[in-house]
C-alpha cells in the first residue's frame, strides 16, 4: 500500500469537500462523514500491522517535490513516535464524529469543518517536511476556531479568539525558527530528516547582543526557545495554558475530546520530533531541569486548579494540564524509562481525557448544565454511566491494572534517577489527583439520588459506541502495555541518543 | 542600447495603445448611449496594451528616448501589473452601484491615464521622468477620488488628497533639485558613476532622500506620510479604491525600487547589494517599516467601518513589504514583487467583497456584517474570510506565501534583521485580531432579526470565486508565480 | 533459587476470583434477577474455595522439595520491559507467600460463605461479592506478585476496592466520605511506596544490577550497602519510604486514622479486609523486603517505636469505645502494632506469626460481631446490649475463644503469637527492657477492652427494645459455620509456632528459607518463663479489672474516667484528636491552597494574558486619539500662528489636512536632526 498516510491525510480532506456539495439533509451528512473517518482507522490499523518495530528511523516514507526552486518537498513518513499518535487520531476522530450526531446548527458546516481538523491534525503528525509540517500546524487552527466559535457555549467568541491568537503567537515564532534551521544548513533544506541528521551544524557560538550575552545563550538555545513556546502554548506549558480552560470548556463535547485528545499532543509530539533531535545541545542546556521542573509544576499547579473548579468540564481541563505535566517530567529525564512513559502517557491522555469530556458531555447533554455541586447521587439513576466514569476516573488517577498507572510510573521511575526531588513533587500530584477526582465522584454521583434528575435516562446506545472503544484500549493497556511500548522504544532511544551525550551532569 | 525618439516608438506599443484608447473612449462618450461598452472598449484596450507588453519580453532591454525611460523584465513586470489591476478594477466598477451614478466615459479615461502614468513610474530612468510620471498618477487619481457626485466626504477626501500629494510631491522634487545640483545630473546611470565617486557631503545627501523620501512615502502609503489614505479610502468609489490600494502602491514601490537599487546602489556578485552612498537609507527604510507596520496594526484594531480598516491594514503591509526593500538583498527585492502580486489578489478581493455588501446595506459599517453568513450570503462571506485570513499570512493561502519569502529573505540576512522579523511576526498576530473581528461578526454573531438577508447578483461571483481560487492555489503552488518575480528583477543597468 | 520451578497452576489462584468478579461484575444484575441470589453466591464462593485447594496445593509441592528450592513461579509474559526494566507478568510462591494465599484464600473463603447470609437482604447482594472477589484478585496478586511493581498492582488494587466496599452503602454521604478517607491516606502510603521502589531500583541499576524482581533484588541487595542518597544510606531511606506506605495499609501512626472509619462498610468487610488481609499487607511486605529493612537498623528502630506507639494509643483508644466494631478496629490498629513491634526487632516470622493468629481470632471476633449486628438489627451500641449469650450461643461460644485468644490466655494461638514477639522485644538486639514492658502494658489494656467489650454484649440483662429482644435470633447456618471453624483456629493454630521453651517453632522453621532474620536472643530458659508468666499476669490482670467492673459491676469506671479532670478520658475518646488535626492540617490546607491556586490563575495568569490584549486594544485607542485630538490640537495652534491662512484653512472644514502636513515636516526635522547629531 504506497502513499498510505497521504490518504489518511486527504481522504478526510475530500470528504471534507464533498460534504459541502451534498444536500442539506442532516442524517446523509452526519452518516457520510462518519463514513469519511472510516479508511483512515482502517489504514492505521494496517500500518499497526505493517510497522517495523525494530526499526528506529522513519517508515512508510513518501518523498515527494513539492517546490523545487527553494528545496520545498512533500515529504510523509512516520516513525515510532508519530505512529503512536496518527493511531490515536484515527481512532478519536472516527469517535468524535459520532460524537458530534447531537449537533444540528448548520450541520454540513460543522461536519465540513471537523474533516478538515481531522486533515491537518493527520498531516502534523505525518509530515517530514518543516514546511509542509507548519501549513498542517496553522491549517488545523482555522477550522477549530470556527468549530469552537460557532457551536461552541455561551462565552465561544471569547474562548475561540483567545485560543486563535494565542496559538497564532506561538506559530509566528516557530516559523521564524524554522526559516533560521533552513538557512543555517548549506544546501538549504525543510527536510526534517537532514536537520536531524546534520544538527551537529547548528552554530553553539555564544550569541552576543552589545552589551549582555543573552545568559549564555547560542543559535540553538534562541531557535530552542523560539521553538519551545510556541509548543508549550499547545501542551499547554504553565504560563501559557490559559487559553485551555476556556476553549475546553466553551467548545462542543467532541471538539473537546479533540483539543485534549489530539491537539496538546502536539506541543509535546513537536519538542520530540524537533527540539530534540535538531538542536541536542540547546535541549542538554535548557530541557535539563527547566523542563522538569515545569513539567512538575504543571503537575501539582494544574491538580490545585482542578480541586477548586465548580464546572466539571473545566476541572477536567485542568486535570488535562495536569497531565501533561507528566508528559514534559519523563521527557526531561532522559532515560528509556521516562521518555517511553512520557509518549505513552500522551496516548493514554488522548484516551482517558477522550473518555472524560464524553461522559461529561452525557450529562451535559441531560441536565445542560455541568454544575459538579448540582447533581448528586446519580450512581442510583444512571448506573451504567457510573461505571464508565469510575473506569475513566480512576484510569486517570493512574490505578494499576490501567493505563495511566503504567504511564505515569514509568515516567516518575524513569525521572527518579535524574532529579529526585521532582520526582517527589510529581508523586505528590498523584495523591491531590485522586483527592480531586474522588471528591468529585462522590459529590456528583454518590449520597441521596437528585429528586430533580429522577427521571434521567441513563446513557444510550450511541454514546456506549463512543466510549467502549475507549474503554476497551484503557483497560489493555494497563494490562499488556507492550502493544504501544514496543512502537515507540526503538525511535525514542534513538531521539534519547542523541541528547544525552550533551547533558553535563 | 539607447535608443533616439523614433526609433523608440517600436518598444513604445503598449503606451500608444493606451494612450489611442483614452483618446478614443473620450469622443466615444459623446456618442455612445450604453455607456457600458465603454467599459469593454477600456478592457479591450487593456488587452491589447497587455499582449503588447509581453511581445516586448522578447526585446533586448535598453533605454528609450534619450535615456528617458527604461525597457527591461522590472519595468514590464509592473506594466502587466498596472493592466492587470486596470482590468479588475473595470470589471469592480461594471458591478458597482456607485459608479452608475457617474460619467462612466470620464472615468474610465481618467482609469486608463492613470495606468498609463504607472507605466511611465515603472519605467522612469530619470528623476524628471520619474517626477512627471508620479504627478500623472496623481493628478488622475485625485479627480478619481472625488469622482462621485453629491457626495460630500469623496470631494472632501479629493481635496485632502490634492493638498497632501501637492505638499508631499512639492517636497520630493525639491529633493530631487540637491541631488541634480550635486551630481550635475537627472540621469539614474549618470547619478551612478557620480556617487559612485563618494565625494558628497553626507548630510546633504541624506536631507535630499529624506525629501524625497517624502514623495514615494505619499505613494506607498508608509508612515509618517499615510495620514490621508484613510479618508480617501473612505471617500473614493470602492473600485478605485482597491486600484489605489494596490496599484499605486505597486508604482511606488516600482519608482521606489528603481531609485535606491540601480539608482542609487550596485549590485554585488551573489545578488546582493551595496548602497553607493554613505548614507543610511537602509536603516531609516527599517525603521520605517516597523513603525508604519505597527501603527497601520495598531490603528486598524478599533476601525468600525471595514473599508477604513482595510486602508490601515494596507499601511501595514506597505510595512511588510519595506522589510523587503531595507534589505539590500534580491531575496528581499523579489519578495516584494512576490507579495504586490498575491497583495494585489487578496486585497482586490476583500474590497471586491465589502463592495459587494454596500451595495446593499449603503455603507461599510461593520454592523451590517453581523451574522452575514446566515443572511444567505454564506458565500462571499467564506470568501471574504478566506482573503482576510490571507491578509492575516496564515497557510494555506497566497498571504502566507508572501510573509514566507518576506521573513525568509530577513532572516537570511540574520543578525539584528532577525529583531525586524520578530516584529513583523508579532504584528501579524495582531493583525489576525482585527481581520478575525470581521470573520467573527460575519460567522459567530447571530444576525440582527431586522437586518435585510443579502443576496449577491450571480455576476459579481465571476469575479469573487475565480479571485478566491487563486488565493487558495498560490498557496499551495507558487512555483511558477516565484519564478516569473525572480525573472522580473532584471535591470537594464549600463 | 536461581533456576525456580516454573508451574502454570499459580496464576488460577489470581484469576479464578478476577473471573468471578467480572462475571458478577458485568453480569450479576440479570443473574441475580433470572437465578436468584443463590447462583451469585456459588458464582463468588465457588473461585475462592478453588483458589484454596490450589494454595494447599502449592503448598503441598513446596513441603515436598527440600528448603532452599522452595519457589515455585508462573510466568505469563513480560509486562514491561524497558532499559534495565524487566518487569514479568509473573508470580511466585515461597514459603512466605505460601502462608498468606492459605490466610487469605481460607479466611477470606470463609467470610464469602458468611456474607452470602449476612448480606441476603441487600438488593445490590450481586455488586457486593463483585467487589469482594475482585478484593480478593487483588490481595492474591500482592501477595502472590513476583516483582514490586506487580505487588504495587495489588497494594493499589486491594486500596481501590476497601474504597468501593467502605462506600458500599454510597446514598449515605458518611460512608462515601469514608470511603474517600481510606483512599487517599492509603494513596499517601503508596506515594511513600513508589518512591521506595524507585530508589531501590536505581541503586541497584547504579551496581549494574537494576531489577524489580523480589529475588533479583534480594539477591544483590548486599551491593548497595555502602551506596548513599543525600548523605544517608541508600537502604535507610529506601526502606524508610517502604515504611511509609506499609504505615498507609497497616493502619499505624501517623496514617491509622481512615481504619476506625472504614467500619463504616459491612462487616464481613471489615473482617476480611479490615481484620485478615489487607491490612497485613505492610507487614507482608516488610517480610518480603525483610533483607534491606535487616539492613537498616535506624529503620527498625523506627518501626519498632512507630509499632509501640500505635499499639498503646490504639488501645487507650479502645477502652472507651461503646460502637461494638470500633473497639475490634481500634485493637486491629493496636495488634497491628505488635506486628510491627516484631518487625523492628527483626523478628519477621514472628510478625508474620501474629499476622496469621490474629487473621483467626479478628476475623472471628468481626464475624461474631456481625452475628450481633445483624440479630440486633443493625444497631452498634454496646449500651443498648447485654446478655446475649442466651440468645446467640454459638456467636458467643466462638466470640468467647477468640477474646481469650486475643487477651493472650495461655495455650490459645494467641498467647503464643504475642508471647513470641514480646520475647524477641526484650532479648533480640534491636529489642530492649522498655520496649517490652510497653508491649505488655499494651497486653494488659487489651485484655481489659477485650473482656469489657464481651461483658457488656453477651452478660447482664438485656438492654434492647422490646421490638428487637422478640426478635432475637442465633444467625443462620452459613454465618454461624464459618464462626466455627475460625473460632476452632483461634484456639489452635498457634501450636505450629510453638515457643523455644516447648519445642521451639516449626513456623519459624518454615519461613526460614525466605526471612534470613538473625532472631538473636538465645537467653536462658528461666528468663523466658519468667517474662511469659509476667505478661500473663499483667493480661490477667487486665481481665480481673474489667470483670469487676462489668461483670460484677462492684467496681465502677467512673473514678477512672474522672482521673485528670477526665482529661483522659476525653483524650482517648476523642482519638487524641487525630481527625480534627488533619482535618485543619491537610484536608482544609489543600482546599485554601487550591482556591488560592484557582484564583491565582484566573486573575493573575489569565489577567496577564487579557491585560496584554486590553493593553494593545489601548495603544490602538491611543492612536486614534492622535489621529483625532492631537493632530487636530497642532491644527489649531498652526491656525492661531498663522491667522488669516487658518481661517481660510478651516474654512475648508477639513482642518485635520494642515495637521498631516504638519506631522510630515517634524518627522523630516526630526530625521534630519537625528542624522546630523547622532550619525555622522
Amino acid at each position: 500500500m504506497d502513499n498510505v498516510l497521504t490518504y489518511m491525510t486527504f481522504i478526510p480532506l475530500a470528504g471534507a469537500v464533498v460534504v459541502l456539495m451534498l444536500p442539506n439533509n442532516a442524517k446523509l451528512i452526519r452518516w457520510f462523514s462518519a463514513a469519511v473517518t472510516v479508511p483512515p482507522l482502517a489504514m492505521a490499523v494496517w500500518l499497526f500491522s505493517h510497522f517495523d518495530r525494530a526499526q528506529a528511523g522513519f517508515q512508510f516514507v513518501e518523498p515527494y517535490e513539492w517546490i523545487p526552486a527553494y528545496n520545498i518537498k512533500y515529504i510523509m513518513g512516520i516513525d515510532g513516535l508519530s505512529i503512536s499518535m496518527v493511531l490515536l487520531t484515527a481512532l478519536l476522530s472516527f469517535i468524535c464524529i459520532f460524537a458530534s450526531f447531537g449537533i444540528d446548527k448548520a450541520v454540513k458546516g460543522y461536519f465540513s469543518l471537523f474533516l478538515m481538523l481531522d486533515a491537518g491534525m493527520m498531516g502534523v503528525f505525518c509530515a517530514l517536511d518543516f514546511f509542509l509540517f507548519y501549513v498542517f500546524w496553522e491549517m488545523m487552527l482555522l477550522p477549530m476556531y470556527f468549530l469552537i466559535g460557532i457551536w461552541g457555549g455561551p462565552r465561544r467568541e471569547y474562548a475561540a479568539i483567545k485560543f486563535f491568537l494565542y496559538t497564532l503567537f506561538g506559530s509566528v515564532l516557530m516559523l521564524l525558527a524554522i526559516l533560521a534551521l533552513y538557512f543555517a544548513l548549506d544546501p538549504h533544506t525543510f527536510d526534517m530528516r537532514i536537520l536531524i541528521a546534520e544538527s551537529g551544524r547548528y552554530s553553539t557560538k555564544v550569541l552576543t547582543i552589545w552589551p549582555f550575552n543573552l545568559w549564555g545563550w547560542s543559535f540553538q538555545h534562541v531557535i530552542w526557545m523560539a521553538l519551545f513556546i510556541g509548543f508549550a502554548i499547545k501542551i499547554p506549558a504553565f504560563p501559557f495554558h490559559t487559553w485551555l480552560p476556556d476553549a475546553h470548556v466553551e467548545a462542543p463535547t467532541a471538539i473537546s475530546v479533540i483539543l485534549a485528545g489530539v491537539l496538546l499532543k502536539m506541543g509535546t509530539y513537536g519538542i520530540l520530533r524537533i527540539n530534540f533531535p535538531m538542536l541536542p545541545v540547546a535541549t542538554a542546556d535548557l530541557a535539563y531541569w527547566f523542563l522538569g521542573a515545569l513539567g512538575a509544576w504543571n503537575i501539582i499547579y494544574g491538580a490545585f486548579c482542578a480541586m477548586a473548579q465548580k464546572d466539571l468540564k473545566k476541572l477536567v481541563a485542568y486535570s488535562s494540564v495536569s497531565h501533561m505535566g507528566y508528559v514534559m517530567l519523563g521527557m526531561a529525564s532522559f532515560t528509556t524509562q521516562g521518555l517511553n512513559g512520557a509518549v505513552l502517557q500522551m496516548f493514554n491522555h488522548g484516551t482517558i481525557t477522550g473518555m472524560m469530556f464524553l461522559l461529561v458531555g452525557v450529562v451535559y447533554d441531560r441536565a445542560h448544565h455541568r454544575e459538579i455541586n448540582g447533581f448528586g447521587g446519580l450512581a442510583a439513576i444512571m448506573p451504567v454511566y457510573t461505571g464508565a466514569t469510575a473506569l475513566a476516573f480512576f484510569a486517570s488517577m493512574g490505578l494499576p491494572g490501567l493505563s495511566g498507572f503504567i504511564s505515569e510510573i514509568l515516567v516518575l521511575l524513569g525521572t527518579w534517577q535524574k532529579y529526585p526531588v521532582l520526582t517527589i513533587l510529581g508523586a505528590s500530584g498523584v495523591i491531590l489527583t485522586a483527592g480531586y477526582l474522588l471528591w468529585t465522584i462522590q459529590r456528583v454521583y454518590l449520597g441521596p439520588p437528585n429528586e430533580k434528575y429522577l427521571k434521567m435516562p441513563d446513557i444510550n446506545g450511541r454514546e456506549i459506541f463512543t466510549l467502549v472503544p475507549l474503554g476497551v484500549i484503557v483497560i489493555i493497556l494497563g494490562i499488556y502495555p507492550g502493544v504501544v511500548l514496543d512502537l515507540l522504544r526503538a525511535s525514542l532511544d534513538q531521539i534519547n541518543a542523541i541528547v544525552i551525550p550533551h547533558l553535563h551532569s | 542600447m539607447d535608443l533616439k525618439n523614433v526609433a523608440s516608438l517600436t518598444f513604445f506599443l503598449p503606451e500608444i495603445i493606451l494612450s489611442a484608447a483614452i483618446l478614443l473612449l473620450i469622443v466615444l462618450d459623446l456618442l455612445a448611449q450604453n455607456k457600458r461598452s465603454l467599459a469593454l472598449v477600456a478592457v479591450a484596450a487593456c488587452v491589447g496594451a497587455l499582449i503588447a507588453t509581453f511581445d516586448l519580453y522578447s526585446a533586448q532591454p535598453g533605454w528609450l528616448f534619450h535615456r528617458m525611460i527604461v525597457l527591461d523584465n522590472f519595468s514590464l513586470f509592473f506594466k502587466v501589473f498596472a493592466l492587470a489591476a486596470t482590468i479588475l478594477c473595470i470589471w469592480m466598477s461594471l458591478g458597482s452601484n456607485e459608479i452608475k451614478t457617474v460619467h462612466q466615459g470620464e472615468y474610465y479615461t481618467l482609469l486608463l491615464t492613470c495606468a498609463l502614468g504607472m507605466f511611465f513610474m515603472a519605467s522612469s530612468s530619470n528623476l524628471l521622468m520619474a517626477y512627471l510620471s508620479l504627478e500623472l498618477v496623481s493628478l488622475t487619481s485625485y479627480i478619481l477620488t472625488g469622482f462621485l457626485p453629491h457626495n460630500r466626504r469623496s470631494s472632501e477626501a479629493a481635496l485632502k488628497y490634492l493638498i497632501y500629494g501637492g505638499v508631499a510631491s512639492g517636497t520630493m522634487i525639491y529633493g530631487m533639485s540637491w541631488i541634480f545640483g550635486m551630481t550635475g545630473s537627472l540621469d539614474y546611470a549618470a547619478i551612478q558613476t557620480a556617487l559612485g565617486q563618494n565625494v558628497y557631503n553626507k548630510v546633504a545627501l541624506f536631507i535630499a532622500f529624506v525629501f524625497i523620501l517624502a514623495g514615494f512615502g505619499y505613494k506607498i502609503v508608509f508612515v509618517p506620510f499615510h495620514m490621508w489614505s484613510p479618508d480617501v479610502y473612505q471617500g473614493a468609489p470602492t473600485p478605485f479604491t482597491a486600484f489605489l490600494s494596490v496599484a499605486s502602491n505597486a508604482a511606488g514601490m516600482a519608482i521606489m525600487i528603481r531609485f535606491f537599487y540601480p539608482g542609487v546602489s550596485r549590485v554585488l556578485p551573489g545578488g546582493d547589494w551595496a548602497s553607493l552612498t554613505g548614507v543610511e537609507w537602509p536603516q531609516v527604510l527599517l525603521f520605517l517599516s516597523m513603525v508604519t507596520m505597527t501603527v497601520g496594526n495598531f490603528c486598524a484594531l478599533n476601525q468600525r467601518n471595514v473599508k477604513r480598516m482595510l486602508a490601515y491594514s494596507g499601511i501595514a503591509h506597505a510595512g511588510y513589504m519595506m522589510m523587503g526593500l531595507a534589505i539590500l538583498n534580491n531575496e528581499g527585492l523579489q519578495a516584494v514583487l512576490f507579495y504586490i502580486v498575491v497583495y494585489l489578489i487578496m486585497n482586490l478581493g476583500a474590497f471586491l467583497v465589502v463592495g459587494m455588501v454596500a451595495n446593499v446595506t449603503g455603507d461599510e459599517d461593520i454592523e451590517n456584517y453581523r451574522g452575514l453568513a446566515w443572511r444567505g450570503a454564506i458565500v462571499p462571506a467564506v470568501c471574504l474570510a478566506v482573503f482576510l485570513f490571507s491578509l492575516t499570512g496564515l497557510p494555506p493561502f497566497a498571504g502566507f506565501i508572501g510573509k514566507f519569502f518576506l521573513f525568509s529573505a530577513v532572516i537570511r540576512q540574520g543578525g539584528a534583521f532577525a529583531v525586524l522579523a520578530v516584529v513583523a511576526a508579532l504584528n501579524s498576530v495582531v493583525s489576525l485580531y482585527y481581520y478575525a473581528k470581521i470573520i467573527k461578526t460575519m460567522f459567530l454573531d447571530q444576525p440582527n432579526p431586522e437586518a435585510k438577508t443579502i443576496s449577491i447578483a450571480v455576476y459579481d461571483f465571476s469575479l469573487m470565486i475565480p479571485l478566491t481560487v487563486l488565493t487558495l492555489v498560490l498557496g499551495i503552488y507558487f512555483a511558477p508565480l516565484a519564478q516569473y518575480t525572480s525573472q522580473s528583477l532584471r535591470f537594464f543597468v549600463k | 533459587m536461581d533456576h525456580p520451578i516454573q508451574t502454570d497452576f499459580i496464576r488460577w489462584i489470581v484469576f479464578l476470583p478476577l473471573l468471578g468478579a467480572i462475571v458478577n461484575g458485568l453480569l450479576g444484575a440479570k443473574i441475580q434477577k433470572s437465578w436468584g441470589k443463590g447462583a451469585i453466591g456459588v458464582i463468588a464462593c465457588a473461585p475462592v474455595v478453588v483458589a484454596f485447594i490450589l494454595s494447599v496445593n502449592a503448598l503441598l509441592t513446596l513441603k515436598g522439595l527440600e528448603p532452599e528450592k522452595r519457589f515455585l513461579i508462573d510466568n505469563l509474559y513480560p509486562w514491561i520491559h524497558l532499559g534495565s526494566l524487566k518487569v514479568d507478568m509473573a508470580f511466585m510462591v515461597d514459603p512466605l507467600s505460601a502462608v498468606m494465599i492459605l490466610v487469605v484464600t481460607g479466611i477470606g473463603g470463609l467470610i464469602h460463605i458468611y456474607a452470602t447470609g449476612y448480606m441476603h437482604d441487600d438488593k445490590a447482594f450481586w455488586r457486593f461479592f463483585a467487589y469482594l472477589n475482585l478484593f480478593t484478585a487483588a490481595m492474591l496478586t500482592l501477595v502472590l506478585g513476583d516483582s514490586l511493581m506487580l505487588l504495587f498492582v495489588g497494594w493499589e488494587g486491594v486500596g481501590l476496592c476497601s474504597y468501593a466496599l467502605i462506600g458500599f452503602w454510597y446514598q449515605d454521604h458518611a460512608n462515601a466520605r469514608a470511603g474517600n478517607k481510606a483512599f487517599i491516606v492509603n494513596r499517601v502510603g503508596d506515594f511513600g511506596f513508589v518512591l521506595g521502589m524507585f530508589l531501590l531500583f536505581w541503586s541497584l541499576d547504579a551496581q549494574g544490577h537494576g531489577s524489580l524482581t523480589i529475588r533479583e533484588m534480594i539477591k544483590w541487595a548486599p551491593s548497595i550497602k555502602d551506596s548513599l542518597i543525600w548523605g544517608w544510606p541508600v537502604v535507610t531511606v529506601a526502606t524508610l519510604f517502604l515504611f511509609i506506605g506499609a504505615t498507609g495499609k497497616s493502619a499505624q501512626i501517623p496514617l491509622f486514622v481512615w481504619l476506625p472509619d472504614a467500619m463504616a462498610g459491612p462487616t464481613p468487610v471489615s473482617a476480611l479486609i479490615h481484620a485478615a488481609t489487607m491490612v497485613t499487607a505492610g507487614v507482608y511486605m516488610t517480610a518480603r523486603m525483610n533483607v534491606f529493612f535487616s539492613m537498616a537498623p535506624d529503620t527498625l528502630n523506627v518501626i519498632a517505636i512507630i509499632g509501640v506507639a500505635t499499639a498503646l494509643l490504639a488501645a487507650t483508644i479502645a477502652l472507651t469505645q461503646n460502637d461494638i466494631k470500633k473497639i475490634l478496629a481500634y485493637s486491629t490498629v493496636s495488634q497491628l502494632g505488635y506486628m510491627f513491634i516484631g518487625v523492628g526487632v527483626g523478628g519477621y516470622a514472628a510478625a508474620i506469626f501474629h499476622l496469621m493468629t490474629h487473621a483467626f481470632f479478628k476475623a472471628c471476633l468481626f464475624l461474631g460481631a456481625g452475628s450481633v449486628i445483624h440479630a440486633m438489627h443493625h444497631e452498634q451500641d454496646m449500651r443498648k446490649m447485654g446478655g446475649l449469650k442466651n440468645y446467640l450461643p454459638i456467636t458467643f461460644w466462638t466470640f468467647a475463644i477468640s477474646v481469650l485468644a486475643i487477651a493472650g490466655t495461655p495455650f490459645t494461638a494467641g498467647f503464643f503469637s504475642k508471647d513470641e514477639i514480646l520475647w524477641l522485644a526484650f532479648t533480640s538486639d534491636h529489642g530492649s527492657p522498655y520496649l517490652w514492658s510497653l508491649g505488655v502494658a499494651g497486653a494488659g489494656m487489651t485484655a481489659f477492652y477485650m473482656f469489657r467489650q464481651f461483658f457488656m454484649v453477651f452478660f447482664g440483662e438485656c438492654r434492647a427494645d422490646h421490638h428487637t429482644q422478640e426478635h432475637l435470633h442465633e444467625s443462620p447456618k452459613s454465618m454461624t459455620l464459618p464462626l466455627v471453624v475460625l473460632a476452632i483456629g483461634a484456639a489452635v493454630a498457634g501450636y505450629i509456632g510453638l515457643p523455644g521453651v516447648l519445642g521451639g517453632s516449626q513456623f519459624a522453621h518454615w519461613l526460614e528459607p525466605v526471612i534470613y532474620a538473625h532472631e538473636g536472643g538465645h537467653a536462658s530458659h528461666a528468663l523466658e518463663w519468667g517474662l511469659m508468666a509476667v505478661s500473663v499476669t499483667v493480661a490477667a490482670f487486665g481481665f480481673i479489672v474489667s470483670y469487676l467492673m462489668y461483670y460484677r459491676g462492684i467496681l465502677s469506671p467512673e473514678p477512672f474516667a474522672k482521673l485528670a479532670g477526665g482529661f483522659f478520658y476525653r483524650l482517648f475518646d476523642r482519638k487524641w484528636y487525630f481527625d480534627e488535626i488533619y482535618q485543619v492540617i491537610f484536608v482544609n490546607g489543600i482546599l485554601l491552597l487550591a482556591r488560592i491556586g484557582s484564583l491565582f490563575d484566573q486573575y493573575v495568569i489569565d489577567g496577564i494574558v487579557d491585560g496584554s490584549a486590553s493593553l494593545t486594544r489601548f495603544a490602538s485607542w491611543l492612536n486614534g486619539l492622535f489621529d483625532d485630538y492631537i493632530i487636530d490640537g497642532l491644527v489649531n495652534a498652526v491656525a492661531n500662528v498663522t491667522f488669516w491662512a487658518g481661517n481660510k484653512l478651516r474654512r475648508l472644514q477639513t482642518g485635520n489636512i494642515n495637521g498631516y502636513l504638519f506631522v510630515i515636516l517634524i518627522a523630516m526635522v526630526f530625521a534630519i536632526y537625528v542624522k546630523v547629531h547622532y550619525w555622522s
